[in-house]
């Protein structure tokens, strides 16, 4: 086996991942103006609805998985409609700490549902695994990078090229504006939920059978598409790139320096991130992005 | 002694005394003790949440980095005070850079800067099992020796200490300036506070907190393990200041007393404890502004009313009439020139993403002048100010005020010769008329004592005809009061040029008087006065000469009556308008 091949292969397989979850942080962004840090629980809620089900055997695993896509939808748009709408005029701070506490709460109801330990559901797809240059990669892993990047692809498609897309867009440049011309700014919030949410979920569905998931996942998952989101300025496009360059850098990192290094490498590319950001505040730091 | 201080006292003593006691179930020695040493860490979050509300999730990540250097490092055999010493600068010195580097940012990446640091601190202490132990922690023997009760008494006198301090720092001058930047970053700025500095140093005195703490934890404990610093503590001493009431003094205690004892009392294995913990938190975000020690001070303030009868006079009053001449020093402040020109705008132009905002704009206003910027909505007049200002770069041209090349110069540095008034007024609604105005003399009349600034507020305020509102909180003003404040706090301590935007919006003919009466103020004490105004009939009557803009571009420049007079100008502004 090849370490280098196999850590390409594992890193396009997470960077799929973070780009479904960077995206859907990156939509919500761009309609309300509020990084969700609830949004990572899309993806625990999903993998866990999955996995409790699945270990149930009464249902097909089909059905499990539109129900957890569903769950993690309904969860998503709650966190607008219930939580964020009726406080618009709170401070921004305020708005991401209320998401910070949905984050919290979701802990506590996964923790009741499934216990502090990782569970899993069988892979949706078997067989043999593809074996290039020295490394393996699962079907159930081609299955998801292919289904990643194209639905991560589809959404700076959707967001410039329809005019669903461009109303989306609109809403968050200038409610009042985009308000006056027709374009309905509640909907629009609701669908970018709604869409963060399914990513989250789809995300779930695919890797879980390869990684497990935990209670508190769903938060690691928030700062990982945060991290390709914030490389990317809050570009979808570059929020896909930057997701797989995560992916890989991870990947990297866990084959020569071991799977502990994971965590800690992570600040360091937040605070390569902070000076980078850094370079554009020239006002004694009181601008907002 | 008054009253309603004797039963205070009972209570702290009935407080102290409490573990002894089998009274509250659960509420054993050992308990206060975690109690006392997590609500210390707590002071340091309130201060850097509650207080100034910056939100950072890494606090418990602060707790144990002195604990496992301090640790590692007697371990080596390496004397313990120096190890103590290096441990807690180690601390200081992460949490300065990690300050550094994040609080300027938009919020969200302090949050999530800090959740990385969490993540960091407990990967590296896991990572490294020979020095710390690993998964399984590691161990102190130091706080063996020591009984619980001496314990108990360690943590207390560190609580009482860590209080003392934050009382005595957290007061006056910073105390208001931090209330600003919490409410508005942008005003705090304007009105002359080093918002980025301020921050950072804040961080770093809410991280120290958090290293005494935890040192003293871990000793007490006799273990530390890696998830002692990781995100769900951090989270935990978040819904303490939360809970307890985020900016109230005893907020930290109550909400640490509070959720450590639910925790016991629930089991804290107990497989509800995270749904509930969870509940709890959405619960005081959403709806507990003021947490626990909001619904205590307001009982208190009735309690005390009953027993101590009604409050005496207000003792800033005394003050008033102790200190008049300090205003009139400060007008006659050698270090301002106060002839010649004070503000020059040349050829400065601003393009937003292709559109030419401002187009070559240039003109110069003398001190001891009152000008004018008129034009329709969308003129640029705002955007002129905001590079005045400082808050906006320009695409090209200067900016000179008082002589000085402004154009390096933030807005906060700027601020010393630059008072601002805002269209919408951007005052903090938590504090009183006096301690807003007082906000801007803090920053420009450093050199006064708290008294000092405080009666020369008061003054100035009086001067404006708002003495009678002077000690009221700023939330309960009528709309035009606010204005009115807004004003006073951008002309106090004579600053060499005064902007306002749009001060006349929403006066009733009253306060309109007074405006007009406070800018001949103003004009007599020499300081050069920029008006952006929709109200012509007033701008003509106040402003010798102006300015006109139209789509970014000057159109007519002069003496006022002649502006408004001219041809284009009406076409272009009185249409506009109609």
């Amino acid at each position: 086996m090849n370490p280098l091949t196999q850590a390409i292969m594992s890193g396009i397989m997470m960077g799929a991942v973070y780009a479904m979850l960077s995206i859907g942080l990156v939509i919500v962004y761009q309609t309300a103006h509020v990084i969700n840090l609830a949004h990572g629980e899309t993806y625990s809620i999903a993998g866990s609805v999955v996995a409790t089900v699945a270990a149930a055997q009464v249902l097909p695993i089909w059905v499990a998985i539109l129900a957890a896509i569903a769950a993690a939808i309904v969860f998503s748009i709650a966190v607008e409609r219930f939580l964020l709408r009726p406080r618009h005029a709170w401070s921004h701070n305020a708005l991401i700490l209320i998401t910070l506490a949905a984050a919290l709460f979701i802990h506590g109801v996964l923790y009741t549902l499934i216990g502090s330990d990782a569970v899993s559901f069988p892979r949706l797809v078997s067989g043999a695994p593809f074996r290039i240059a020295g490394g393996a990669l699962p079907p159930q892993g081609l299955l998801l990078v292919v289904v990643g990047f194209v639905l991560a692809l589809a959404v700076p498609l959707f967001l410039s090229g329809t005019p669903l897309g461009r109303q989306l867009r609109a809403a968050a440049e200038n409610p009042d504006a985009a308000q006056l011309m027709g374009v309905n700014v509640d909907r629009a919030r609701v669908l970018a939920f709604g869409i963060a949410g399914a990513y989250g979920a789809i995300g779930a569905v695919l890797l879980v059978p390869l990684v497990s998931v935990d209670f508190h996942t769903g938060l690691d998952m928030t700062m990982r598409g945060f991290i390709a989101a914030a490389l990317a300025g809050m570009s979808p496009l570059w929020a896909i790139l930057c997701s797989l360059g995560l992916g890989l850098g991870e990947a990297f990192v866990t084959t020569y320096f071991g799977t502990l290094a994971k965590d800690p490498i992570v600040f360091f590319i937040l605070i390569g991130i902070a000076v980078w950001r850094s370079r554009n505040i020239r006002f004694g730091g009181t601008r907002r992005a | 002694m008054k009253p309603s201080r004797i039963v205070l006292a009972i209570l702290v003593i009935a407080g102290i005394v409490a573990p002894f006691t089998a009274l509250i179930p659960g509420w054993t020695v050992g308990l206060a003790t975690i109690v006392y040493l997590n609500a210390l860490s707590a002071i340091g979050l309130n201060l850097i949440f509650g207080v100034t509300g910056m939100l950072a999730l890494g606090q418990a990540a602060f707790m144990v980095v002195p604990a496992y250097c301090v640790g590692i490092l007697d371990n080596f055999g390496i004397p313990f005070f120096v190890s103590v010493a290096a441990g807690l600068a180690v601390t200081l010195v992460l949490a300065k850079y990690t300050g550094r580097l994040f609080v300027r940012l938009p919020g969200i990446y302090l949050a999530v800067g800090t959740l990385g640091f969490g993540y960091f601190v407990e990967g590296v202490a896991r990572g490294f099992p020979s020095f710390s132990g690993g998964a399984s922690g590691l161990i102190f023997e130091r706080g063996r020796g020591i009984g619980d009760h001496f314990w108990y008494a360690i943590a207390l006198i560190a609580l009482i200490a860590g209080m003392f301090i934050y009382i005595r720092l957290v007061r006056g001058a910073f105390w208001r300036r931090l209330r600003t930047i919490h409410h508005d970053e942008l005003a705090a700025a304007v009105l002359g506070i080093h918002v980025g500095k301020t921050k950072e140093r804040v961080f770093l005195i809410g991280a120290a907190f958090a290293a005494v703490a935890g040192l003293l934890k871990a000793y007490y404990v006799g273990l530390a393990i890696p998830e002692d610093g990781g995100v769900d503590r951090s989270l935990e001493q978040l819904a303490m200041v939360m809970v307890g009431g985020p900016g109230y003094f005893f907020g930290p205690l109550f909400g640490t007393a509070v959720l450590q004892w639910l925790f016991v009392i629930t089991g804290y294995a107990q497989s509800y404890v995270l749904l509930v913990y969870g509940a709890v938190f959405l619960a005081a975000v959403l709806y507990l502004k003021d947490g626990i020690a909001g619904w205590v001070a307001k009982g208190w303030h009735e309690l005390e009313r009953r027993l101590d009868g009604p409050k005496t006079a207000v003792t800033t009053v005394t003050a008033v009439t102790a200190a008049p001449p300090v205003a009139a020093n400060l007008a006659q402040r050698g270090d301002l020139r106060r002839s010649g020109k004070c503000l020059e705008v040349s050829d400065i132009s601003k393009r937003f993403k292709g559109v030419l905002a401002l187009d070559r704009v240039g003109f110069s206003v003398d001190f001891g002048e009152i000008f004018t910027i008129v034009g329709p909505n969308g003129a640029g007049k705002s955007t002129l100010f905001n590079i005045i200002s400082g808050i906006e770069p320009p695409s090209g041209g200067e900016v000179k005020v008082a002589g000085n090349d402004v154009d390096s110069l933030s807005i906060s540095e700027r601020a010393r010769f630059i008072g601002r008034s805002f269209q919408i007024a951007r005052l903090v609604p938590d504090l009183t008329v006096v301690e807003n105005v007082s906000v801007r003399l803090d920053q420009i009349a450093a050199n006064l004592t708290e008294s000092q600034r405080l009666a020369t507020a008061h003054e100035q305020i009086a001067s404006f005809g708002l003495a009678r509102v002077a000690d009221t909180v700023v939330s309960k003003l009528s709309a035009g009061q606010h204005k009115l404040v807004d004003l006073t706090r951008a002309a106090v301590g004579n600053p060499a040029l005064v902007l306002l935007d749009e001060p006349a919006v929403g006066l009733t003919a009253d306060e309109l008087e007074h405006l007009k009466s406070l800018l001949l103020e103003l004009q007599t004490r020499g300081s050069a006065v920029v008006i952006v105004e929709h109200n012509i009939e007033f701008v003509a009557e106040v402003a010798r000469r102006g300015i006109v803009l139209d789509g970014g571009r000057p159109i007519a420049s002069g003496l006022t009556t002649e502006i408004l007079a001219d041809e284009t100008v009406r076409e272009a502004y009185f249409g506009a308008l109609l």
